[in-house]
Order: C-alpha cells, then structure tokens, then sequence
C-alpha cells in the first residue's frame, strides 16, 4: 500500500534524525558538560537540549509504534 | 514569569559560602588542605611532616607515585574520598573530600537508563503518573548523587508537559487561570525545596542528601502505595464497574468551594464557581516541593485538584501540565544554575521513557482499571523497601548510627538494588502481559466480526433494485458498501444524511467511522483521555446510527485511533470492502489546503474506492448530475459512476468536457469524438443526457456550469496522483471539491 510505505519513510526519516541528535550528544558530551556547569546563562543549553530532544524522539516514537500497528483500542458496535 | 521569582532566591544561595570539610588534624599537613575534585580528576597531593618511607591508601580513587608527593586520580562516581597516609614511625594522617561532578557513563550504564526510562514510560503512561517513582530511586541505586538524580529527571519530564499541555490547550481541556495561579506557588515550592536540598549537600554531603530523598521516598510512597493497593482490591471486590465516572464532587471540594474568605477569591472556569486563593497556595506549594524533593510533583497535584478543589478528572490532569511546565522549567533552570543537571542523563531516560509511554498509555485502553491500581501499588511497595533498606547504610555513612560492617552494607546494597530491579521488571511484565492478552482478545474478536459482516454482505449482494441494464452487470461503479467517516463537527453534517440517503437507495450497508488522534506523550492523561473522547465520538456515532435506523438502515459504528487519520480510513475501507467512502470538507483552499494536508485530498489520492465528498449543506435530491470526462479511462469510469447514480436518482446527466482553449482545431474534434462516445453509452443506458463542450480552465468552467445548471451532483475521475505529484501538476477534483456547492464523487472504481 502506497500509503504504508510513505508512512515508513517517514517513521524512518525521524528515528534517523534522532539517532543523529543522540550520536552528537554523546560526541561532544564533554563540551555540553562543561557548559552546562558554568552557571549564569548557560542554563538555556541543557533546557533547549531537552526541548529539541523531546519533540524530535517525541514524534519519532509516536510514529514507530503506529507503525507496527500499536495502536489504542478500537471501538465497534453493531449497528 | 518564573524566572523572575528563580533570581532572587538564586542570587541568595549563591551568596552562601560553602562550608569547609572538617580533617582530622588542625593544621593539616596535607597539600590541598581541601581540594575541590571532579570526577576522573588528576591532582598533586603533598603531605608534609612524615618521615621514612610512605605509604599512601585511597578508599575509592586511585594513587600513583610514592613520597612525599603523589598523584591522586578520582574515580568514575561521585563519591566520598578517604586518603589515609602512614610513615615509618606509625604516624597516621587522613584526608576526607567529596568527589563532585558528573557519572562516568560506561555503556552497561547507559543502557540500564534506557531500559529504566522505558519501563519508567510504560509505568507512568499505564497508570498516569508516577514514572519518577522508579526513576529517581532507580538513578540512585545506579550511583547518581540523589540532587543529580532529582534534577536530570525534571529536567526530562518539563518539556513533555509543555507540548502536552499545548495539545490539550486546543480541546479546552486546560485550565490556564488555575494552572498559573497554582504554578506561582508550585513554583514558591520548588525553589524553596531546591534550596533545602542544595543546603543539605552543602552542609552533609552526598550522603545527606541521599539520606533526605530516601527518606521522603520511604513516607510518600507508604501513604500513596497503601492507598492505592487499597483501593485496587476494593474495586476487584466490587467486580465490573460499568464505563464512565459521572463527575462528582466530594464533600471535601463542595465544603472548600463553598468557604468565602474576602479579598481573596478568584474565578475558575473547571470549577465553575470563585474559590480562595488560600486553598491553592498550600496545594501548590507542596506539590513543588515534593518535585523538587523527589521529581514526583503531579502525584499531589492532579488529586488535590480533583478532591480538593473539586476540578473534573480530565481538566485536572491538563491543567496539571501547565503546573508542571511552570515547575519543572523553574527548578531545572534552579539546579542547572548550581551544576546539577547531568543532561547526558535526561535524555537517555527520554530516549528509552518516550517508547514506553506511548506503549503503556495505549496498552492502558486493553486492561481493566483496577489492573492499573494494583500494578502502580506493587511498584509503589516494593521501591519503598528498596530505599527502606539503604537508610542505614546511609546512617551509617554519615556517622548517626553504630558503623555498620562490611558485610552488612553490602549485603543492604546488594538487596535494594536487587529489590529495585524486581519492582521494575515486576512492573514491567505485568503491563506487558495484560496488554499483550488484552490485544490478542481485541484482534480475536476483531477478526470474528469481520467474518460476521463479510458474510452478511454476500448474502444482501442478490437483491437488486435497479433495472437490469442490457450490458451485463460492470464490476464498477458499485456503490453499496459504504463507509461513513464522521469527525463530530457541523462539516460532516452532510456527509452523514447523505450516507444514509444513499444507503437506502442502494439498498447496500452503512458503518460509521470516527478517527481520533491520539498522541499521548505525556503520563497523566493516557487513559482518561483517551477514554472521554472516545466516549463522546461513540455518543455521536450513535445519534448518527439512530437517524439511520430511522430511515430503515442499519449501521456499524466504528471508533479508530492512529497518528494518520486517512490511514486509519483506507484501512478501514480496505478491511470492510467498502465500494464507496463519504466524508464532509474542511473548506481549506489554495493555500491552506496545501500546507493543511486536507486528510480529503490524501484519502482520494490513495483510495481503491469510490469518494462521496458533501459540504456541509450540500443535498443530492436527484436534479441534474454532471460528469466530466476526458478521453481517458477515468473519464469512462467516472461516467459509470454517473450513470449507476442517475438511475439511483432519476436524474438527468449532463455530460461535459473541457477543452483548453489554447489548443488547436484537432483537440476540438477529438472532443467530439469522446462525447459523442460517452454520450450514446449514457442513452444506451436509458439515462437522459445532455452533453455540452465547455472552453477554459478545467475545474472552474466544470463548477460555474454546475451551479447555472442546478446540478446537485458532479462525478469526476482522479488520476490519482499524490504528495508532491498532486501539489505541482495540480488535481482537477482536488480544486473542484474545494470550490463546488454540492457534493462531488470521485469515481475510482
């Protein structure tokens, strides 16, 4: 079905993005580190951190688990 | 606003001086005297005053070098740090120090954080709350310091229930006056709770501060956990209670709304009456300091606004994000200012706790309610022992009590941490578990119905009401499965009497869809969430279903949730071979349309099946239907359609087909061919047709012909062209729907 596989793609796409955002925070945790303990304005970089990270893995699993067809119960009744 | 009520008192506490490690000796010989040490640190330690050969010993770290001046390399964990110095003549010197900063992270660490953040997810989107329950606790069995523990998790959970409050914000769901008026204090709470904690590192230490939140675990989580292992097997007991809780006040909120202290009263839309202040700001101010004792702040506020305040359910728990966002974005930036939050933390929590509550929240919709008490009880008890049991080791530590033996704190550590383990994977396979029993029951009886219907459309497949036509039966243009897709607003008014107009003439099948988007990313709503609006998609289906009964049809009623709405329609449509799909239209145009994604176009754009679009006042009453063709195949099965319809109808046909007038003699020719064509295939069918050759652009000379004409019907093909395709070269049906008066078939099959 058509529509499965752009939802693939961009299920893919976002845990793709994801796993970049992860890659880099690890990469350069030590520099994130030091920033983050200097006090004053450099509060903004773990905050703004928690904010990308949220709505981009946020999105990402939300897609994945419909997806695989996890979804909330469907309600029938007959008519 | 809270960053304003954060400078003042952040300003005061780092005023405060750090108070001085106390040595054992007065003067000391050591060099540092106080060394201020990170984790992984290398530094110079120089004693003085020792003669002959020295022997250096670290409890934790590590010494390398001999004499009088070595190098002393801090371990990966924060920690307390005891070097003891022996020379020749027996003499002893000790140095103690705190090793500060941040976890060395090995990867067997970072995936334990995951698969805690995820069963922290699964728990909390289960039972709506409370994934700070195994995290912290689970964070400082790991070796987190407890402040580092508390911080990294509200820095985690602040942002989700900011985009959850947002969402919610758009169904009405928030209360904004009652959120900010309780965050103000919730705020007041939190910074006065950081400040105590920051204090009690300050003045005891690592050990002190993972002594108090325990502490406070060991309290909270008695009182909660009791309370809610009791109230799952009260309503065990009490076997099946029916559906929806009709909102009701307890006595407790009607006594607080009815109390009037003047100059304090202040109007709440969920609460619907004026209430004092002097009620909220006690609420909010222990709801911040429990989140900034122990990151858990919602487990008070959603209750103390539901059995205090008297708020329903469901406005509590929405409004509960906004106090949560105020809060939590409050003390983050509190205990990032000292250095607290270990982001690295957070966000593999986040990684592993986003999977789990989506999962759990969906997995809470499959169980029963007590199931989610007795699993939120279990956890509650078991935590509960595990930070029980490191309470006197940490007494221990800090000196309070007889200092225990080795042996006895490894075994207490050993056994929290294993007690800890097991109230995660306890958690952890009873949601499972209920939920993949609850699905598999769900797709058993899924299945069964289908077979149910599936057979029963077979057998009504023999009555045919129209006359038979000379050609044999065509497999298309079969217009008597159809699927209704019903959003509740005033848009799918038309579609819904048009469904089942239809139905009746065709003597075919009618079932009615509603798709809900469900994203639950935050814990505290999931289950009643979903629940109320499901509840009120079903009711409206159900007057939907009523009408149809009325009219002599029979109806299905169908409630679907998904990320995509048109997936979860031609899912639908697949499954019940659905000939024909009717929905109503946003009226989106031009633009908006376009960056809106109508969910029509998407559906007709992917759709096996034939599309009824209705605007809203639009009525097919059978006056003139007017189909348009181009030569091409859709055009032909567009004309089936028409022609299956007409005789449905009665109604006349009137035949069209735009020519581009730009091009030539021989385009116009070709037309006349392909109407001619058309036009005796309509005759032969004992259907009245007019047909006409209509110059300009397509879409708008089809529109302004319908409406000189009375038509209350137009039938066209789709190429079927979707996403970027569809935008650049442009749908002639995607252009007629957005602008035409009546309803329109797309005729794909």
């Amino acid at each position: 079905m058509g529509t499965k596989t752009g939802a693939m793609i961009q299920t893919v796409s976002l845990g793709l993005l994801s796993a970049i955002l992860y890659f880099l925070l690890y990469y350069f945790n030590e520099t994130i580190l030091d920033w983050s303990k200097q006090g004053g304005w450099y509060f903004i970089v773990p905050i703004s951190i928690a904010f990308i990270f949220s709505l981009v893995h946020g999105t990402f699993t939300g897609h994945f688990w419909d997806l695989l067809g996890v979804k909330a119960k469907s309600v029938k009744k007959r008519g | 606003m809270g960053l304003l009520l954060c400078l003042p008192t952040i300003g005061w506490s780092v005023a405060q001086e750090p108070q001085a490690q106390p040595s054992t000796l007065t003067n000391s010989p050591f060099e540092p005297a106080n060394p201020k040490v990170e984790t992984l640190d290398e530094i110079m330690l120089k004693i003085s005053g020792m003669t002959g050969d020295i022997v250096w010993k670290a409890s934790k770290g590590e010494i390398l070098g001999s004499g009088n001046e070595i190098t002393y390399i801090a371990p990966g964990k924060p920690d307390q740090e005891m070097i003891t110095v022996t020379d020749a003549t027996g003499k002893v010197a000790t140095l103690a120090f705190e090793v500060g900063g941040f976890l060395e992270l090995h990867l067997k660490d970072i995936l334990f954080l995951f698969i805690v953040g995820f069963i922290g997810g699964l728990v909390s989107g289960f039972i709506g709350s409370g994934g700070a329950f195994v995290l912290t606790p689970a964070m400082m069995s790991m070796g987190v310091p407890a402040i580092m523990a508390v911080a990294s998790n509200m820095c985690h959970k602040f942002p989700k229930a900011l985009v959850g409050s947002i969402k919610r914000a758009k169904y009405g769901q928030v209360d904004l006056k009652l959120g900010l008026i309780m965050g103000i204090s919730a705020e007041a709470g939190v910074l006065y709770g950081a400040s105590i904690q920051t204090q009690i590192k300050e003045a005891f230490g690592d050990v002190g501060s993972n002594l108090y939140v325990s502490f406070v675990f060991v309290v909270v989580l008695a009182i909660v956990g009791g309370y809610v292992l009791r109230d799952a097997i009260k309503i065990y007991k009490q076997s099946d209670s029916v559906g929806a809780k009709e909102h009701e006040i307890t006595k407790l909120a009607r006594w607080v709304q009815s109390v009037n202290i003047p100059g304090t009263m202040m109007y709440f839309p969920s609460l619907g009456t004026k209430i004092s202040v002097l009620f909220t700001i006690p609420l909010g101010f222990a709801t911040g300091m429990l989140a900034a004792t122990i990151a858990v702040g919602g487990f008070i506020g959603v209750p103390a606004m539901m059995y205090v305040l008297g708020a329903p359910g469901l406005m509590a728990s929405a409004t509960e994000l906004v106090i949560a966002f105020v809060m939590g974005m409050g003390g983050t930036i509190k205990y990032a200012l000292d250095g607290f939050v270990d982001i690295r933390l957070a966000m593999v929590i986040l990684a592993g706790s986003l999977f789990g509550v989506q999962l759990g929240a969906i997995g809470t919709t499959y169980v029963k309610d007590f199931m989610v008490k007795m699993v939120m009880g279990v956890i509650m008890i078991l935590v509960l022992f595990s930070r029980g049991l490191k309470v006197p080791v940490y007494l221990s530590e800090m000196g309070e009590i007889e200092p225990l033996s080795e042996t006895t704190i490894s075994i207490l550590n050993y056994t929290s941490f294993g007690m800890l383990i097991f109230a995660l994977a306890t958690g952890a396979i009873i949601i499972l578990y209920a939920l993949i029993k609850g699905y598999m029951k769900h797709a058993k009886e899924e299945a069964l119905a289908e077979e149910f219907s599936i057979a029963q459309a077979t057998t009504d497949e023999e009555v045919e009401t129209f006359p038979a036509s000379a050609i044999q039966l065509s497999p298309t243009g079969r217009l008597k499965n159809v699927l209704l897709v019903s959003d509740k607003s005033e848009a799918s008014r038309g579609a819904e009497s048009e469904a089942i107009k239809l139905v009746q003439r065709t003597d075919g099948r009618l079932s009615a869809m509603s798709v809900l988007m469900i994203n639950p990313e935050h814990e505290s709503l999931a289950r009643q969430l979903i629940e109320a609006e499901d509840n009120s998609s079903i009711a409206h289906l159900e007057t939907v279903q009523k009408s149809a009964e009325k009219a002599g049809v029979n109806c299905d009623i169908n409630i679907r949730h998904g990320i995509e709405i048109y997936q979860e329609i031609l899912e639908e449509a697949e499954r019940k071979q659905i000939d024909v799909i009717v929905m109503g239209r946003r009226g989106y145009t031009g633009l908006k349309r376009l960056m809106m994604g109508s969910n029509t176009a998407k559906v007709i754009g992917h759709a096996q099946c034939n599309i009824l679009v209705v605007p809203k006042f639009a009525k097919i009453e059978g006056k003139r239907i007017l189909v348009a063709v181009d030569g091409s195949r859709y055009g032909d099965i567009a004309a089936n359609a028409a022609v299956k319809m007409a005789k449905y109808l009665h109604a006349p046909i009137l035949l069209v087909s735009v020519v581009q007038s730009e091009l030539k003699e021989k385009r116009h020719i070709e037309t006349v061919e392909i109407i001619k064509r058309v036009e005796s295939f309509i005759k032969q069918e004992g259907v009245v047709v007019e047909a006409q050759i209509l110059s300009g652009r397509p879409a708008m000379s089809i529109i302004e012909i319908a409406e000189n004409k009375g038509v209350d019907l137009i039938v066209v093909g789709s190429h079927g062209r979707t996403g970027l395709d569809r935008i650049l070269m442009g749908s002639v049906s995607d252009r007629i729907i957005g602008y035409a008066q009546c309803a329109i078939l797309v005729a794909k099959a």
